[in-house]
């Protein structure tokens, strides 16, 4: 049996689609929440910024130069730069030069040259800042700070900012937490995925299981029902009750078969021992009579004998199959057949491949092999051919019979495989019609395809065996 | 011949009790599985036909049964049930042959004195003869008034079987059976070509016939009367 692969599953396929579609969801929520937490809190540093700045322009317009100067040192000191981290963001920076840029007071070491001049410069820029203030020994001396800063009249150049190493951490647990929740996602979408399909392969192979080994002839075997009320269960309930009809139809049939078979049997043979009986006791004249009733007897029997025999083929399983070797098996039949052939003038011929290993039910083989050689050498007129060849290719077994006779019209093959149906509608050459149908109940039973064909002139029969 | 007839059916019983007696035999008849086992035991049979379904004890049951309490008399089953199946558990189950309903008489009769013959033949018996046909099975040499007659492997396992069963009637089902392996009933009757071969080779033309057909039913290799 062909066992299911995970990753082909419906479940499985299924499950991924669910997880990548919630994958997208979850990233889009999560993105939208980063842009969203973002921009508010620069909005707030530049609010904040904003504030700063015009308080300090202000204090420069009511004291001057030093009044600012005073405030801006004052502001720069570290008591007051750690009051100003507020934990989300950093420490404050600030820088006060002349019109040349020569420092004045603040944080800063120098006005830094990336700032385009302008009356009112806003930009984030990476700066170096004196390492010992609050906040900043571990980052290092250079960090993101966002800027603002206005040219005073007057020319004095005044710069807040507003340190961002705080932020930008923040930035990155939100970054963090937003790829780790797809992941997650993702890694969840999968297990389960794998668990769904694991659990509906267990199911189907059960089903698959059951069907092969009805196939094989066990018509006893049901779909393991786990007692719950899903649609598997729903579906084996429904496919037990359909194989338990089945059975019992197939029992009937059987017992039909068996009645028939008891009850044809029986006076037949009681038929058949009385004629000999009678026949001890007769003059040699009535005794040729008899002799003659007799031998009618024996074919209506054997006839009887093949129908039952077709029907217990159809209805057998493979417990009598063995490992056998097919060479030896046509050798034999060959032989059996072979000395008939001579009699009635034909060549016969035989090529087997060596070696040829199968498992299957060895007199059934046997009695099919015969069946064919038997009905070849029947329609094969004296001095014709007949050949029976063995071949092997992977997996598989053909057995040719060949002869020169008349053959099989191409509308006819399919219809002689059918029990009683003979080419001769006078029903004159000896048989019952019975040699063909066994022969094809014979491959079913193997799983065999059984082809007829034209052998230019004869017919050409070939039964192809899995091995 | 004494024989126990273990058969439900009273019609195929009566006519097997005449039929065996009309031809020099013992019978005795028993009705069902229960009767007919409990004769079994009593009686001294050299031969039992059991049919496979039977009221009271089944067939199977009724020889495992025997078989069990250490009785080897030859069993044959008859039944008409179905065919490839029966033959393989009748003889699992402790029987030495098995005939389908309907059967010919004689080849009741050429089976059942096979069986009985196979008891008492000596397996190790190498050298057979039926007048001045000689045969050595080990050596595999046929001999006819001195003569070494030449026969190919399948025509010495033909000629040793109707040696072996020599002034019995040999069936052909039992030749297929015991010389080709093969229960099924092949539509020609191919041992019939193969006999006609054999028999020119060990009876030439201008010698007393030791190999007889017997019509109907098969062959019969015995002494010159």
């Amino acid at each position: 049996m062909n066992r299911i692969r995970l990753s082909q599953t419906t479940a499985f396929r299924l499950a991924m689609r669910y997880a990548a579609f919630c994958c997208l969801l979850s990233a889009a929520c999560l993105a939208a929440l980063y842009w969203v937490t973002t921009a508010k809190l620069d909005a707030q540093i530049d609010a904040g910024l904003r504030a700063e700045m015009s308080a300090l322009t202000r204090l420069y317009d009511l004291k001057g130069i030093a009044g600012l100067r005073e405030a801006v040192a004052a502001r720069s000191t570290l008591p007051s730069l750690a009051a100003s981290d507020t934990g989300d963001t950093g420490p404050r920076q600030y820088l006060l030069t002349d019109p040349q840029a020569e420092l004045l007071t603040g944080t800063l070491a120098a006005w830094p040259h990336q700032l385009p001049l302008a009356p009112d410069m806003w930009a984030t820029l990476v700066v170096a800042l004196p390492v010992d203030q609050p906040g900043l020994d571990q980052d290092g001396p250079r960090v993101r700070v966002r800027i603002h800063a206005v040219i005073l009249p007057g020319g004095y150049r005044l710069l807040v900012g507003q340190a961002l190493n705080e932020t930008d951490e923040l930035r990155g647990t939100l970054l963090s937490i937003t790829f780790g929740a797809v992941l997650l996602t993702l890694l969840a979408g999968f297990a389960g995925g794998a668990f769904m399909g694991r659990s509906v392969v267990r199911r189907l192979e059960q089903v698959t299981l059951a069907a092969d080994s009805i196939m094989a002839g066990d018509l006893t075997r049901r779909i393991p029902e786990e007692g719950g009320r899903d649609e598997f269960d729903a579906l084996a309930q429904k496919l037990n009750a359909m194989l338990e009809r089945i059975e019992q139809s197939m029992n009937r049939t059987r017992e039909v078969t068996e009645n028939v078979a008891h009850d044809l049997r029986s006076p037949l043979g009681r038929l058949r021992t009385r004629l000999e009986t009678i026949a001890r006791q007769s003059n040699p004249t009535e005794r040729e009579v008899l002799q003659k009733a007799i031998e009618e007897t024996d074919r209506l029997v054997a006839t009887l004998n093949g129908i039952l025999s077709i029907a217990e083929i159809e209805a057998r399983t493979r417990d009598a199959w063995q490992a056998l070797d097919l060479t030896t098996l046509c050798r034999d039949v060959a032989e059996l057949y072979g000395a008939v052939a001579e009699e009635k003038h034909l060549t016969f011929t035989t090529r087997l491949a060596d070696g040829v290993q199968l498992s299957g039910n060895r007199q059934l083989l046997a009695q099919a092999v015969s069946n064919l050689l038997d009905n070849a050498i029947k329609y094969t007129p004296p001095g014709g051919r007949v050949s029976l060849s063995l071949m092997q290719d992977t997996g598989h077994a053909e057995i040719n019979v060949t002869d020169s006779g008349p053959g099989i019209p191409e509308e006819m093959r399919g219809r002689v495989l059918e029990r009683f149906v003979r080419l001769d509608a006078s029903r004159s050459q000896p048989g019952n019609g019975l040699g063909l149908s066994l022969v094809a109940a014979v491959a079913e039973h193997h799983g065999a395809t059984l082809v007829l064909d034209d052998n230019r002139p004869g017919l050409k029969v070939t039964l192809r065996l899995v091995r | 011949m004494r024989v126990l007839i273990i058969e439900d059916d009273a019609d195929t019983a009566t006519q097997l009790v005449s039929a065996l007696e009309d031809s020099g035999h013992k019978a005795e008849h028993a009705a069902d599985g229960v009767a007919g086992l409990q004769c079994a035991r009593d009686g001294d049979y050299d031969a039992l036909i059991v049919d496979r379904m039977l009221p009271g004890m089944d067939g199977l049951s009724l020889v495992r049964t025997l078989r069990a309490e250490g009785r080897d008399v030859p069993a044959l089953f008859l039944s008409a049930l179905g065919q490839v199946d029966e033959r393989v558990t009748g003889l699992e189950g402790g029987g030495d042959d098995y005939l389908a309903k309907p059967f010919a008489f004689t080849e009741l009769l050429a089976r059942l004195q096979a069986i009985v013959r196979r008891r008492e033949a000596q397996p190790s018996v190498t050298r057979l003869s039926v007048a001045d046909l000689e045969i050595d099975r080990l050596k595999r040499e046929v001999r006819r008034g001195g003569e070494a007659v030449p026969l190919q492997a399948r025509e010495f396992r033909l000629l040793e079987c109707l040696m072996l069963h020599a002034g019995q009637v040999v069936t052909r089902a039992m030749l297929l059976k015991e010389v080709w392996g093969y229960d099924f009933d092949p539509q020609t009757n191919v041992v019939d070509v193969h006999m006609s071969r054999l028999r020119a080779r060990i009876d030439g033309d201008a010698r007393t016939p030791l190999l007889h057909t017997v019509r109907g039913t098969g062959y019969c290799l015995r002494e010159p009367d």
